[in-house]
């Protein structure tokens, strides 16, 4: 239709005819009106004696105006405080010398402004016939803070409830282990904040960062809206002219290195209906250069934001995978990274993977056609021009030209090198910048799904969200979910114990002798277990006749025999740990032991949800699972030193039945490697009397 | 890696787009922008006091009934070409929810002049962005250009009220599409379907008992020849705002406009409208959510009148005084003294017909919903029983005239909230004269609203719970 109409149109004009004058031919694009002139104001500036650098955008569209500053220095490497930062920086909000929490809020939202605190910054708001309370409670907050333990502990508590939250959160579990494999835990970008972490930091710790980086020979205050540079000047010397300045470091890092070859990263989300994939590798790319402007240009083709780039194009228009795909490079001082990310269903997680590496192959093979880069800077110009309407730009400009000594006119010029980029240098970028064989391809989602058909991308390894490997879920065993809030260790142990009888009627057991048997490979084993009191023990394994292994404890000390003779003794902590891993009821002794018990989540333990207690002494951790329903202890999970290396041995609890008003588990399961061992109880008996002397250990 | 968290996005499960919204960069941490769906809410200050943030526009109607809002605003260079169309989910067929938020996609798929995939690359070459959302009550379409492209914007609008395309291709890609939109942003998300989940227990009978986003059942059934149907029905000039703000020169853009849309034919139909009231409700709705969360969530509904009502405004002061700023009470009391909260919130819904008066709370770690909840009705009875101090009252009514200099801030916004005004209330001047109506709000009604609305038959609360505590699989039925 359209064509036929096109082609007649197009006929009538050869022919010297027109076609009706008044009527709009519909099938051509509008012609653009000439290009309207694009002014970047130049804010008005000075610099205070104390060394702050002060930039006066006037702009009287709104009346208000607008206080924005920033501290100049490179990222802090948190350690063992990791989150200490973040935390500092909202402590500081929360009293001065003068003025509590309640106070600041109050005098803030009295006049209708906002204040806010960060790491790098400062921002306050107000509309101008507010301004000068607006910079007198600034100020205050930013020269005189004072630091609280109660505020310390409230955002503590805040940001721990925040990090239990992220386990839900696919997004925010693809970021946080994303960042910890591109920069690496040791790197300021990468280092994962965790509840220990949040736990370790103290109030000296925030003052340190308070008095050591917010100093205004490293800052850059930005004032934007309805106020002269005039009025400006006086106003800032009254309320920074005393701020002292002071040393600030300058930290030096190692630069990140790209994995050796691509790697899937599985974190296994049971629970998802979408897998969360994120392909990712750091990249040396400094900001405001030649450089990192034809990235962007090469980004926005591949992978920019808001519908028209490769990504978008092939994995939704062409194939419906996602509601969205998209791509960033990332430039720092530090280190850049480059990012492919889209949420896309189940089932076709493997295929989405497919043609992200299909799109960003090609970028790298074949130059961009003339007309998709002149499509893309126009985009590009576009957004520039949209930006220049937030009179703030201006402010960021003239910042940014001094914090990274840039030519006076770089930003004047700027789109005219945006424009200045051709097809080459748009495929030299991608072949740089995005490397599709060195690269991590995280998924979080769910992994009995879609790991398999990943295989064929790479490797597939196994990572928990704090970016530890973990082992690849077995069927059956799958990874850790939420962890449910408002329930203890202690509630879920409390819970076994009364389950299987309550503490009054455990009291009452003294000495408990067990027999067991079990085959392996074809060959019938005995085992025989007595126990005494909390923490004697005596286990005996016997095939063929022969004891193959046996472990004693007298309540201190454990030997371990083996049948060739060999014995090796623990004492302190390892005994315990084995104690713990033996005794009949390990609850009754975790606080005597001094062992510290964390409830993490939920895991799925032969289909049921159980809940997953780590029960840690000095550097060994064993796991407790406890059936969210019942209450009774299902598995119990060690690592022991195997054949070859460390391996973590899940013991099965079952088929538990009543002996003296207590239930005992009469069937155990335990994994070996690829194999399975099933105990099976052939005589359970309790207070026969067990003499001590069974117990004693040389 | 140390970053914030945002628990409930209130505005991402409000509205639903086409495109996802891109987070914009911020430097130290900025106001954030009002979710569009409370755009009503900020009042305005009176010219008198103001005039430099006084909105001047000109209106008019085309003889095939498209209204026209022009605002002149040449301090950059870009222009804001935007459409609301009077059709939303309220507007759906029972077993079609989603459909217009569905259709709102394909308005991405062309025209007859506009091939397939070509829609978003034009405006994308041409140096704009675009996209659209669905709400319950409207849609919207915009499109930010450089001012020079004002004539490819109103082309590109005109072709979609004109002749889109909507073919089975579209409609199969889109179908996808807009599934995998749903699982992200519902099923993938903590807490993501509070939204929907709300609106289910709060309506019986009213349309508003569904979602923009519909569910996964009704979006498989949608097929092409409704979606022609739809497009007959709602998609004419007489059920749209054309709305443009930004450096144009009004008498130049009038007869682009003319030359783009006046050529549309009138419809031949009349866009459904419901005229349902949903009964009142006698007894309190409690329902568990067992969803992937750590931290339980108390997600309370009060039934409220529509916007526009007297008591609307004084609900929408109440909001003010409960949840804006630090130093709220639902802020200063659930999250920093007590701390039995992360996170308070309330919102009032703005919609055309009776809606809901929302408070939200996210557990702080180890507080039961229960506790946290309790924390909550407590403030809400103290607004019942006690009169605000006038300084309390002074502070909420200095919040609101900040929060109306803000929603001007930028033209994309002022085109919307002018088609808002116009579209809900029949007048686009309330841009300039709200604040009066919120300078009616009492002191005593604040009171009087809270006890009339804010009571417990009158609402739904839900618990998001985590799974873990779920009893048992065999209860919860499908």
């Amino acid at each position: 239709m359209m064509k036929a109409k096109y082609i007649l149109a197009a006929g009538l004009m050869a022919l010297g005819l027109s076609t009706q004058a008044q009527t709009l031919d519909r099938t051509k694009l509008p012609v653009d009106a000439p290009a309207p002139a694009i002014k970047i104001g130049k804010p008005v500036s000075f610099t205070l004696a104390n060394g702050l650098k002060v930039f006066v955008v006037q702009n009287n569209k709104l009346p208000r105006v607008a206080f924005s500053l920033l501290f100049d220095y490179l990222p802090i490497r948190e350690g063992e405080k990791a989150g200490y930062v973040s935390i500092a920086s909202q402590l500081i909000k929360t009293g001065t010398k003068t003025r509590t929490k309640d106070q600041i809020d109050e005098a803030v939202d009295f006049i209708g402004g906002s204040l806010n605190t960060t790491p790098t910054g400062v921002y306050a708001m107000s509309l101008k016939k507010h301004t000068p309370k607006m910079l007198e409670v600034m100020s205050d907050v930013v020269l005189n803070p004072k630091f609280t333990q109660e505020e310390l502990d409230k955002l503590k508590k805040q940001t721990k409830s925040g990090l239990a939250s992220q386990k839900d959160n696919p997004a925010a579990i693809a970021t946080r282990v994303s960042s910890i494999l591109v920069y690496g835990k040791d790197h300021p970008y990468g280092e994962p904040d965790s509840e220990e972490t949040v736990d370790r930091i103290t109030l000296d710790d925030c003052r340190k960062f308070y008095e050591t980086y917010y100093r205004p020979n490293i800052g850059y205050l930005a004032v934007v809206g309805d106020i002269t540079p005039e009025e400006a000047r006086p106003m800032v010397e009254k309320y920074f002219g005393k701020w002292q300045p002071g040393e600030v470091p300058k930290p030096t890092y190692e630069m990140p290195k790209p994995p050796a070859k691509t790697t899937i990263v599985m974190v296994d989300k049971p629970s998802s209906v979408q897998s969360m994939v994120y392909i990712t590798h750091p990249v040396q790319l400094k900001p405001y250069t030649t450089e990192s402007i034809q990235a962007s240009l090469t980004n926005d083709i591949l992978g920019g934001s808001g519908g028209n780039a490769r990504l978008f194009n092939n994995l939704r228009e062409k194939h419906g995978y996602t509601y969205g795909a998209y791509s960033t490079l990332t430039s720092d001082r530090l280190v850049g990274r480059f990012r492919a990310n889209a949420s896309v269903r189940n089932a076709v997680t493997d295929s989405a993977v497919g043609e992200f590496i299909n799109e960003l192959k090609s970028i790298r093979s074949s130059k961009p056609s003339a007309e998709e880069l002149k499509s893309t800077k126009n985009t590009f110009a576009g957004n520039f021009i949209f930006t220049l309407e937030d009179p703030e730009t201006i402010a960021d400009f003239a910042i940014n030209t001094a914090r990274y000594h840039l030519p006076e006119d770089f930003f004047s010029n700027y789109l005219k090198n945006v424009d200045a980029v051709t097809v080459d240098q748009v495929e030299a970028s991608a072949n740089k910048l995005i490397d599709p064989e060195h690269a991590y391809i995280v998924v979080v989602g769910k992994a009995s799904e879609v790991a398999d058909k990943l295989k064929r991308f790479g490797d597939i390894v196994y990572y928990d969200l704090n970016g530890n490997k973990v082992e690849a879920p077995a069927p059956g065993k799958l990874t850790t979910s939420a962890v449910p809030a408002g329930l203890s260790a202690d509630q879920v142990i409390n819970k076994y114990l009364t389950a299987i009888g309550g503490k009054d009627a455990i009291a009452k057991i003294t000495d408990v002798t067990q027999k067991m048997t079990t085959e392996v490979q074809g060959t019938k084993v005995d085992i025989e277990s007595k126990q005494k009191g909390m923490t004697k023990f005596k286990l005996s394994v016997m095939a063929m006749g022969q004891v193959v292994q046996k472990v004693t404890s007298d309540g201190v000390k454990v030997k371990e025999e083996g049948g060739g003779g060999q014995s090796r003794a623990s004492v302190d902590d390892e005994a315990k740990i084995e104690i713990l891993k033996n005794a009949i009821f390990p609850e009754l002794l975790f606080a005597t032991m001094g062992a510290k018990t964390a409830l993490v989540g939920t895991e799925k333990i032969n289909g049921k949800d159980a809940y997953k207690v780590d029960v840690t002494l000095g550097k060994k951790t064993i796991s407790e699972f406890y059936d969210v329903e019942t209450g009774l202890k299902v598995q119990y999970t060690a690592i022991e030193q195997g054949p070859q290396g460390e391996m973590a041995v899940n013991t099965g609890l079952s088929n538990y039945k009543e002996v003296n008003g207590v239930k005992f588990p009469n069937t155990l399961t335990q994994n070996l490697g690829p194999m399975t061992m099933k105990m099976e109880t052939q005589s359970l008996v309790v207070n026969t009397g067990l003499d001590d002397k069974e117990f004693t250990v040389q | 890696m140390k970053r914030t968290v945002l628990y409930v996005a209130l505005s991402q499960c409000l509205l639903w787009s086409a495109v996802a919204q891109t987070p914009r960069k911020t430097a130290p941490t900025r106001p954030a922008a009002k979710p569009a769906a409370a755009v009503s809410k900020a009042p305005v200050s009176t010219p008198a006091e103001q005039p430099a943030a006084r909105i001047k526009f000109t209106e008019y109607d085309l003889p095939n009934g498209l209204h026209v809002i022009l605002h002149q605003d040449n301090t950059t260079p870009l222009v804001a070409v935007t459409m609301m169309y009077h059709v939303g989910s309220k507007n759906e067929q029972p077993g079609r929810s989603g459909f217009a938020h569905f259709f709102e996609h394909l308005m991405f798929e062309g025209s007859d002049n506009i091939k397939r995939g070509e829609y978003m690359k034009i405006v994308k070459g041409a140096g704009g962005q675009l996209n659209a959302n669905t709400s319950n009550d409207r849609t919207f379409y915009y499109e930010l250009l450089p001012s020079n492209k004002l004539e490819l914007g109103l082309y590109m609008e005109s072709e979609r009220l004109l002749h889109a395309r909507v073919d089975e291709k579209g409609v199969e890609t889109q179908r996808e599409v807009v599934k995998e939109e749903r699982r992200q942003r519902y099923e993938n998300q903590p807490y993501g379907s509070f939204f929907p989940q709300v609106l289910s227990h709060a309506f019986k009978v009213h349309p508003y008992k569904w979602a923009p986003i519909g569910s996964m059942e009704d979006l498989n059934a949608a097929k092409i020849d409704e979606f022609r149907d739809f497009y007959k029905e709602f998609y004419i000039p007489g059920n749209a705002i054309l709305s443009i703000a930004g450096d144009i020169n009004p008498e130049d853009a009038k007869k682009l406009i003319d030359k783009y849309f006046g050529e549309i034919p009138k419809g031949t139909k009349t866009p459904y409208r419901p005229n349902v009231k949903e009964p009142v409700q006698k007894a309190e709705v409690r329902d568990i959510v067992y969803d992937n969360v750590s931290l339980p969530g108390v997600f309370q509904a009060y039934h409220m009148p529509a916007q526009g009502d007297p008591d609307y405004y004084a609900l929408d002061v109440l909001q003010t005084l409960l949840a804006a700023g630090e130093s709220s009470r639902m802020n200063k009391e659930l999250v920093d003294k007590q701390q039995k909260a992360v996170q308070t919130g309330v919102f009032p819904l703005s919609t055309e017909d009776p809606g809901l008066f929302i408070a939200i709370g996210i557990a702080n770690m180890g507080v039961k919903a229960e506790d946290l909840e309790a924390g909550m009705n407590a403030e809400i009875e103290k607004v019942k029983k006690n009169l605000v101090s006038d300084a309390e009252f002074q502070k909420v009514k200095n919040q609101i005239e900040t929060n109306f200099v803000n929603q001007n801030a930028g033209v994309a916004g002022i085109a919307e909230s002018l088609a808002n005004y116009k579209m809900y209330l029949g007048d686009a001047n309330l841009i300039n004269t709200e604040l009066a109506r919120y300078n009616k709000v009492t002191k005593e009604d604040l009171r009087r609203v809270a006890n009339k609305y804010l009571t417990k038959e009158n609402r739904v609360v839900l618990y998001y719970l985590p799974k873990a505590m779920e009893p048992k699989k065999e209860d919860k039925g499908k």
